[in-house]
């Protein structure tokens, strides 16, 4: 463990972070309409909404897929684009009235989710440059507008969702792992061999306790984030509680599950991280998933802690409903009965069981 | 009470037989004394009629149930205080007891009668709201055997409950199982302090395992022609260091 923990957390981190935001998906309105003007002596074409298309199409950084506009902000706000944009019927007559002196200057739209910066500067900096590269464009504008309800989101407000998540991933775990353990170290696990209480009790009474632990995490980090610092909760409490409480129950029937493979506290200890830096590294805490080389990321979805992010940054970040988070109350949902088969399959019930 | 038939087990790890064959019988209202060297296999004998351990062969009647198969008929009735004190440091003396009374079903009210009583007997009066990492060792071991009698079991294992501790305090104790036992409870408890044995109504003596002599005290040392009941031991070993 000793060397297998360390060996595992660098490679993971290695893989993972070694890469750059790619393959955004997005959507393109292109309704440039192209124009033609004369330069001093010379006539000049110019379609820029075709070649700001053409640049992006092969740029890496986004994964461009064409359609109205309109269409293209519903999707922003469910998650399916992370950005639209829109260029707008003039475009090319603007640049090339700027060209001829005229004081205008060429917008394009971009209607953005801003829960991810990391994100939405690699999508801006790839419009930019698709821009730039078109016909050595110079003076236009990007007119941001951010997705749900237009706020421009601090970096607490992004970050308070994951660290949520983490919270229950990593001190959960840890603390779950130490107190179950230490009922084998301390010795009171023998004498509890020979009372009435079964193992399956064993096993609620160490879930609803750790529970309790767990939640009062939430509550502290909240309380911190949103009272303290103030950081943005857009969607209801209530679900947001609901969504910690189930995640953390999920996190509680793993600790406990892992719990009867650690010998001591010293191998429970080691569990804690070998769990929590991974979940950070592939949940999309730390880099979008999309960022991350194309062979880890169908193993991201395996990682308990990144729907524990979609459901967080759904509700504070985003004001999504039930409806719009079924599927990944759903997925924590079968983790947390899963992990409670595989928690009650393994508990003891004598010392060498 | 308890009776147990060719009981063996073999631990996988270093295929280790700690207990060999043993077949000891112990009457209803007897203090049965185990004794016999450390690692001797006193401990595990112990967990296997408890039901913390599983045989690998062999027979194990306590109260007339099957162990460990019928364990969860005869738990309630037999009490524990096993080698380590096995209580929570990080809890009060009251805050454990009420634990392990809750685990045997007692009610408050019985509980708080009965806790009160053990703490007049086993002089814890006093320490009630202490913690038990702020014990010393003697009364965490008396907080220990408080626990293993508070639901008023049938029958006690009592695992090295005497060992370590005062010779005022032993004597204290030993005083106490005795009453116990006018009361109908019968006790096994082990050691590996040999003269500890002369107080209990019979002895058996193990040495790797196996059962080498069994009686009561003054008739073993009658057989061997010795005053103590280490010298029966030392006689039955040949002074050989057990490789257990």
């Amino acid at each position: 463990m000793l060397f297998a923990m360390p060996a595992v957390v660098m490679l993971i981190f290695g893989f993972a972070l070694g890469g750059q935001v790619s393959n955004v998906p997005i959507l393109v309105d292109n309704q440039d309409a192209g124009y033609s003007a004369n330069l001093g002596t010379a006539g000049v074409s110019l379609h820029a909404g075709n070649q700001i298309l053409a640049s992006l199409q092969t740029d890496s950084t986004v994964t461009v897929t064409t359609g109205s506009y309109s269409t293209g902000r519903a999707n922003v706000d469910s998650g399916t684009y992370f950005a639209a944009i829109l260029i707008p019927s003039n475009f090319s007559q603007t640049v090339l009235m700027r060209a001829q002196g005229r004081n205008v200057t060429a917008s394009i739209l971009v209607y953005i989710d801003g829960t991810k910066p990391t994100i939405a500067a690699g999508v801006i900096g790839a419009l930019q440059s698709a821009v730039q590269n078109s016909s050595g464009i110079k003076g236009f504008s990007v007119v941001q507008q951010y997705a749900y309800g237009g706020v421009k989101f601090s970096g607490l407000d992004v970050s308070l969702p994951s660290v949520t998540a983490f919270v229950l991933t990593f001190l959960v775990l840890l603390i779950s792992l130490l107190t179950v353990s230490r009922e084998t170290t301390s010795g009171t696990l023998p004498r509890l061999y020979t009372t009435p209480l079964t193992a399956v009790e064993r096993l609620l009474g160490y879930t609803l306790s750790l529970l309790v632990v767990g939640i009062m995490m939430v509550v502290v980090v909240l309380v911190v984030g949103i009272g303290l610092f103030g950081a943005v909760v857009r969607g209801d409490t209530l679900l947001l509680f609901s969504a910690a409480i189930l995640y953390a129950l999920s996190q509680v029937l793993l600790a406990v599950f892992l719990s009867n493979f650690a010998r001591n506290e010293f191998q429970a200890v080691q569990l804690a991280p070998l769990i929590g830096f991974p979940s950070m590294a592939l949940s999309g805490m730390l880099v979008p998933i999309s960022s991350l080389p194309a062979w880890i990321q169908p193993f991201c979805r395996l990682i308990p802690m990144y729907y524990a992010n979609q459901l967080f940054e759904g509700i504070m970040l985003k004001g999504y409903d039930m409806g719009a988070l079924a599927f990944d109350f759903a997925i924590v949902g079968v983790m947390a009965v899963l992990f409670l088969v595989l928690a009650m399959s393994t508990v003891k019930d004598r010392i060498d069981a | 009470m308890i009776e147990t038939e060719n009981l063996v087990k073999v631990f996988k790890e270093g295929n280790i037989r700690a207990v060999d064959g043993l077949t000891i019988s112990i009457r209803k209202g007897e203090i049965y004394a185990l004794i016999g060297a450390n690692g001797s296999g006193k401990t595990t004998t112990v967990n296997m009629m408890t039901g913390a351990l599983a045989p690998t062969s062999g027979r194990i009647i306590v109260l007339g149930f099957e162990m460990p198969r019928q364990r969860r008929l005869v738990s309630g009735r037999i009490g524990v205080a096993p080698q380590e004190y096995s209580l929570y440091p990080d809890l009060t003396l009251e805050q454990n007891a009420r634990f392990f009374a809750r685990l045997y079903g007692m009610n408050p009210q019985d509980f708080r009668r009965r806790f009160n009583e053990l703490n007049e007997i086993l002089r814890l009066r006093g320490r009630e709201h202490s913690l038990v990492s702020n014990l010393s060792g003697g009364m965490k071991r008396r907080a220990s055997i408080e626990c293993a009698l508070l639901h008023e079991p049938e029958v006690v294992f009592f695992d090295e409950a005497t060992v370590g501790i005062d010779p005022v305090l032993r004597a204290f104790l030993w005083d106490y199982f005795r009453t116990l036992r006018s009361n109908g409870l019968t006790i096994l408890l082990t050691s590996h302090v040999m003269d500890e044995a002369g107080k209990a109504d019979r002895i058996g003596l193990v040495r790797a395992g196996k059962l080498v002599e069994e009686g009561e005290p003054e008739e073993l040392m009658t057989r061997h022609n010795v005053h103590s009941i280490e010298e029966v031991f030392l006689k039955l070993s040949g002074n050989e260091v057990s490789d257990a």
